[in-house]
């Protein structure tokens, strides 16, 4: 009869509300030597566990959308504050529990009630949380968890303009350029995710942040000293520049004789990865049916140098639209004549 | 709790002393190298890429996964740094290699079935932790469970890049479509759905016949017939004359692996509890048997290079 008297499995929304005790008291009592404080990080483990099996399902069961409604309308609802006091704990959780708070925290941001997702809502009332999120790539333990949060986040158009427009983005720079490679290609993902995901925000970010943003770009990032920099730049430069609803700020990049320049020289290096992508921004400067004239100056006078660049230039695979671009390039290259020297 | 990763491994390349090579795939190569400060040895897996056309995005989550594993039978990665144009991944050194190796240098006909039992147990639980997590590894197989030299077992690489400690196999069939596909579950070779964590039990299956064999089912015939074959026949097991020393329930456990159906396949946790596992020894044992006698893995590496 021992059956009779086993407690109920909580249900999602009491699921959430122990959760939410336990990590209250964890933020209370973090320094104090409260003899229990093992007992209580195992048990706020364990339902960390349990949320994470509500909203993902196990391998013998799919997620149930009615209870992943209730975990998330009980993990949302006002003055609690859940999804704060969860980041803020997030240190001190073990490497487990640090992947199951993560995962939780993507999962709740694609999640409706009542076809709302309460996620945005929640975070437009408190963005500061962003700040902690992106500051976590200067820390190795948090970075991987803080950044896969913040990417998910970010899939919210507010909070991704709000983080465009914030001093953090500066920042970017440099954590994309961070010594451990699973640290700065996570900053990446996020900066390429910021600067290609929402079409309108982005498009009015590059034009009002033009100056700084791209001098940025091509000192820090197209001209780094990582060849690893240096090939994933110049790929999401052509991502962005390439992108329809950038075309105002693709004008304006193809028109400086800078820019110019560094595309030339990235265009002249030994990596076959970074001569590829180069090529892909390198043809917009050719195309443009308005050169100026310094424009104009340098292609004429590196005009057999480029010519035999391109002659054995080609991907791995076979490519129909790189072989067009290509032969457009060329043609456009050969048929540039030098400004004649009008007769004395 | 902030847990106490302890040793903090440098990301300069100027900090490891690179020895000599010990496994090789597609795009990488993996050394055995020391971490100068840390005054320990470890493998480095050194990625070039150049080779890696577009998929740094795969890269990116394998070293991430890699990065935050936490399990005694999966290989975890202490650190990855980029240097010049290429990607080092450091990692635990696992000094004898993987199965395969093992296998070709002194057990060409398989192992025996304790051994097989321990192996595959140590395996199991590595993939249990995995699927747990949302992952599927997608490359189990001999080549890629590399033992210690206490004899400890554990599964390595994330099948996007390259396979440590494997040569042979994969090389010979290096420019054919994925690699030889001996390990693939049909429903992985139709593309037809997406494919799961059961595709992995069928691999597993697989690896379970390649130790007791020495090879793959089918390994001896050329990729485009593989397919053919694990579509169209029966799926392999241990029926033939030679597997007569093997017991009842091995020959349950492979059956219920290799299932067409990938419904009908058990799940890694389900598996675990197989009749077969009480088979299953110590690493100590492992260490005892298998491990006795062998030559350094370099030296076995460039013996094997020579003739495979």
């Amino acid at each position: 009869m021992k059956g009779l008297f086993k407690s109920k499995p909580k249900t999602p929304t009491e699921l959430v509300r122990a959760t939410r005790e336990l990590l209250v008291y964890v933020d209370l009592h973090w320094n104090s030597h409260e003899p229990k404080r093992a007992e209580k990080m195992a048990e706020l483990s364990k339902l960390i566990r349990e949320l994470k099996l509500i909203l993902y399902g196990s391998s013998e069961s799919e997620p149930v959308a009615e209870a992943c409604a209730q975990l998330t309308s009980e993990f949302f609802k006002e003055n609690t504050n859940t999804l704060r006091l969860l980041i803020n704990c997030l240190p001190k959780l073990d490497l487990e529990a640090k992947k199951d708070a993560t995962q939780v925290v993507a999962n709740l941001q694609r999640q409706q009630v009542h076809s709302r997702l309460i996620a945005s809502d929640y975070l437009e009332a408190n963005k500061d949380l962003m700040d902690t999120l992106i500051t976590g790539y200067d820390h190795v333990d948090l970075a991987l968890h803080y950044g896969h949060m913040l990417r998910e986040c970010i899939r919210h158009q507010s909070i991704a303009r709000y983080v465009l427009e914030s001093e953090h983005m500066k920042e970017f720079f440099r954590y994309i350029q961070l010594d451990h490679f699973d640290i700065s290609s996570d900053a990446l993902a996020t900066f390429k995710e910021l600067l290609t995901r929402h079409k309108s925000t982005v498009a009015e970010y590059l034009l009002k942040n033009y100056d700084w943003f791209f001098a940025d770009f091509n000192s820090k990032l197209l001209q780094s000293s990582s060849y690893f920099t240096r090939r994933q730049a110049v790929k999401l430069l052509g991502d962005i520049l390439l992108d329809r609803s950038n075309s105002a700020t693709m004008m304006k990049y193809v028109t400086s004789k800078d820019n110019l320049m560094i595309l030339m020289n990235l265009l002249r290096e030994n990596s076959r990865g970074i001569k590829l992508e180069a090529f892909q921004v390198f043809k917009l400067f050719v195309a443009n049916q308005n050169k100026p004239p310094e424009i104009i100056g340098i292609l004429v006078t590196n005009k057999d140098k480029l010519l035999r660049l391109f002659q054995d230039f080609k991907p791995d695979k076979e490519d129909e639209q790189f072989d067009a671009d290509k032969a457009q390039v060329v043609n456009e290259i050969k048929a540039l004549e030098p400004k004649k020297a009008a007769p004395s | 709790m902030e847990q106490l990763s302890g040793k903090r491994f440098p990301t300069n390349p100027k900090d490891y002393k690179i020895y000599e090579e010990v496994g090789e795939g597609v795009s990488a190569t993996v050394y055995r190298a020391l971490c100068i400060p840390l005054n320990e040895i470890v493998a480095i897996k050194v990625l070039d890429l150049e080779k890696c056309n577009n998929d740094l995005d795969g890269i990116r989550r394998e070293v991430q996964t890699m990065s935050l594993i936490n399990h005694p039978n999966l290989v975890r990665a202490h650190c990855s740094f980029a240097a010049d144009q290429s990607l080092w991944v450091v990692m635990p050194y696992m000094a004898e290699g993987s199965c395969l190796h093992i296998m070709k240098t002194a057990y060409p006909d398989g192992f025996e079935e304790p051994v097989i039992a321990t192996l595959l147990r140590e395996v199991l639980k590595a993939l249990v932790y995995l699927h747990g997590h949302g992952h599927i590894h997608r490359d189990v197989k001999a080549g890629n469970i590399l033992v210690d030299i206490n004899g400890a077992v554990k599964l390595a690489d994330f099948g996007v890049s390259a396979c440590m400690f494997d040569t042979g196999d994969r090389q010979r069939s290096r420019n054919t479509f994925v690699g030889t596909p001996c390990w693939m579950a049909p429903e992985v070779m139709q593309q037809l759905h997406g494919y799961d964590f059961k595709a992995d039990i069928w691999s597993f299956g697989i690896t379970a016949l390649e130790l007791a064999h020495g090879h793959a089912p089918f390994s001896k015939y050329p990729p485009m017939k593989v397919l053919l074959m694990t579509l169209q026949n029966a799926p392999p097991g241990l029926d033939y004359e030679r597997d007569k020393r093997f017991s009842k329930s091995f020959k349950e456990l492979v059956g219920a692996c290799l299932v067409k159906d990938p419904k009908k396949r058990p799940s890694s946790e389900k598996l675990l509890k197989h009749p077969f596992f009480k088979h299953a020894r110590t690493n100590d044992y492992l260490a005892r048997t298998i491990l006795d006698g062998l030559s350094p893995l370099g030296q076995r590496f460039r013996v094997l290079k020579v003739w495979f």
